[in-house]
């Protein structure tokens, strides 16, 4: 039994939808991302599930408890938001001690939660400091304390990181992760960074105007892309339309073209009825004509473009299956319009819906 | 670089010093000499006149009375123009300055047929019948309070709405998560993150309606005020000495008030 769930909620600002008959279930203690690009919807998740935004249609279930019209006040959640949005009058300490006060607890273990919350942030000596006077990283810290002093019954995050520098990005959802798992806090993290989700989350839900297209494991995911989409979102940048497929046991048959290509059926494979192949530029294996016999899964094709990376060169490859994205590290680079030939491995090719 | 900018600024600068830096100095010097001497008499003559104690304490009240009901009627006003779309701001603060814009003649003039003892207000509440006799509004200091409140709310509500399109709406967003209700996050975040606006708008309106002429003076009947009486002293009564001692004096209220806010701001914000 999930301990959260949306049941076909829908959204709508201006009379347009942002959500429609949507469905998510979060299980007690796991952090779950939601990613995507900007308007995936993946905010107003986030703030219907705050209750700053009221669902039209759906439910929304809270151990079992519907909490579709509670407002916002009633509800015990910590957010906190991409611009941490701490109380610019008050001092660290207050404003951690805010939610506390409000919900009439007694000064001494006011002070008490306080310090010990701002200890597990690693800001003990910060109380009598004034948000003005923080970096970045020390006022997410103190939005996070906030957060978690009312000790609530989810934690969620809007884009908690996105104002911090590159360093700071990675010290600090380590951090997020280690407090979280520490008090066992069901978590819902938005987030556009795709290895901010997965290194900190249980599971990724990836969003595209205001469907889920796939929820998984970060792992799963990376592997085993579900849709188009998500393929292209986490850089499976090469597809292939086949127009026939047989399968034999684990074994793929694909055609495109009167080509012939094989992919393995994983049981990870979510979207294995799809017939659409992807595959990373990584992994197309390019060469010379003479170094790839040609074969099942190969294409021969000209190099349009090639860039160097550094560690590698990028070719884009015109063929007749359409143009393809391969990189490879090589000493000396195939020259623009020189023919080459491309092979994609069978374990690397994955369908998708 | 320096010595242009100093170039720039000296017309100005002598503009105000000849005609108001002078004049100022010399109005205040000459209510201190009398017959070539040094002495405090204008001053203590007034101090010791009930006359004029009462006209000081009913200036102060109204003035007083007039700031926090500006604050009272624009606090809401303000927050709520603060937080509409762009285009919706503008037009809305253009008609809050609207009243500015109107001679303060004429804004008197339509107050005293509003208030008057036949007036639209008295004629209303007897047609109504929730009074008997017309009340005697015109001419007391409530209807100069209004016809201040009316000349002067502008003033405060621009000045909050400056401060308060600054504050993060996030921040009620922030407060209503960890438990408050909408009008306890207005109490204790709003509400303190306003005050710098509301401090230069208290000044505005207090120091305002301290020397505010045009409106007592047709409002307030035989109602005298400071500034009323000031006029008497010098134009009816020709007695410039005793005029210079009363601006003198006001001058005196005006930077006391000022100094007094400023106090206040920094206790309730000290950051600021």
């Amino acid at each position: 039994m999930a301990l959260l769930s949306l049941e076909k909620v829908s959204v709508a600002y201006e009379n347009q939808y942002i959500l429609q008959n949507f469905d998510l279930s979060v299980e007690k203690g796991q952090l779950i991302s939601l990613l995507g690009p900007s308007g995936c919807g993946k905010t107003t998740t986030l703030r219907l599930i705050a209750g700053f935004l009221e669902a039209k249609e759906g439910k929304f279930l809270l151990n079992g408890k519907d909490y579709t019209r509670i407002p916002v006040n009633k509800r015990n959640f910590g957010f906190v938001f991409q611009n941490y949005a701490l109380f610019p009058h008050l001092s660290v300490y207050d404003n951690v001690a805010f939610g506390l006060r409000l919900r009439k607890v007694k000064e001494p273990e006011i002070r008490q939660r306080v310090t010990k919350v701002l200890d597990a942030v690693s800001l003990a000596g910060f109380e009598q400091r004034f948000p003005k006077a923080l970096s970045g990283g020390q006022r997410q810290r103190v939005a996070i304390a906030r957060a978690l002093v009312i000790e609530p019954d989810l934690l969620l995050f809007d884009e908690p990181l996105s104002n911090l520098d590159a360093n700071l990005r990675v010290s600090m959802r380590v951090e997020i992760r280690r407090i979280q798992q520490e008090l066992g806090i069901t978590t819902i993290y938005v987030s556009h960074d795709q290895e901010e989700c997965f290194s900190i989350s249980d599971r990724v839900a990836i969003m595209n105007k205001g469907i889920i297209e796939q929820l998984d494991r970060p792992a799963a995911i990376f592997k085993y892309p579900k849709t188009e989409f998500v393929a292209r979102f986490i850089g499976f940048n090469n597809f292939i339309d086949f127009e026939q497929r047989s399968d034999s046991g684990d074994e793929i048959e694909l055609k495109a073209k009167d080509r012939i290509f094989r992919a393995v059926r994983h049981p990870g494979m979510s979207g294995a009825n799809g017939r659409k192949g992807a595959i990373r530029p990584d992994d197309i294996v390019v060469g010379t004509p003479e170094e790839i016999e040609a074969g099942v899964g190969c294409l021969t094709g000209r190099v349009k473009v090639s860039t160097f990376l550094g560690r590698s060169y990028q070719y884009v490859v015109e063929t007749e299956l359409g143009s393809f994205t391969a990189n490879k590290e090589m000493e000396s680079p195939f020259l623009s319009g020189q023919e080459v030939r491309l092979f994609f491995p069978r374990e690397k090719l994955v369908l998708v819906e | 670089m320096k010595k242009k900018v100093l170039v720039l600024l000296l017309p100005g600068l002598l503009f105000l010093t000849a005609f108001m830096l002078v004049p100022i100095v010399i109005t205040v010097g000459s209510t201190f000499v009398h017959d070539g001497a040094f002495t405090l008499e204008g001053y203590m003559h007034f101090f010791g006149d009930t006359f004029f104690l009462k006209i000081l304490f009913t200036t102060l009240e109204v003035s007083l009375v007039t700031t926090l009901m500006c604050i009272v009627l624009g606090f809401p006003v303000a927050y709520y123009i603060s937080r509409r779309g762009r285009r919706q701001k503008s037009l809305l603060l253009a008609l809050a300055i609207f009243p500015l814009l109107t001679s303060s003649v004429v804004r008197s003039f339509s107050w005293m047929i509003i208030l008057g003892k036949k007036g639209l207000l008295n004629n209303a509440l007897i047609a109504l019948g929730l009074i008997k006799e017309p009340m005697d509004i015109l001419y007391t200091p409530a209807a100069m309070m209004i016809g201040l409140v009316h000349l002067f709310l502008p003033l405060i509500i621009i000045t909050l709405v400056g401060v308060m399109e600054n504050i993060d709406p996030d921040l009620i967003k922030a407060a209503e998560s960890l438990g408050a209700s909408r009008f306890s996050a207005f109490r204790k975040v709003i509400v303190p993150l306003s005050v710098p606006g509301l401090i230069i708008g208290s000044i505005l309106v207090f120091v305002g309606s301290l020397t505010a002429y045009t409106t007592p003076a047709l409002l307030g009947g035989k109602q005298k005020v400071i500034s009323t009486f000031l006029y008497q002293n010098a134009i009816t009564l020709n007695d410039w000495y005793s005029a210079s001692v009363i601006a003198t004096i006001m001058m005196a209220i005006t930077f006391a008030v000022i100094a007094i806010m400023n106090k206040i701001a920094n206790t309730l914000n000290p950051k600021g």
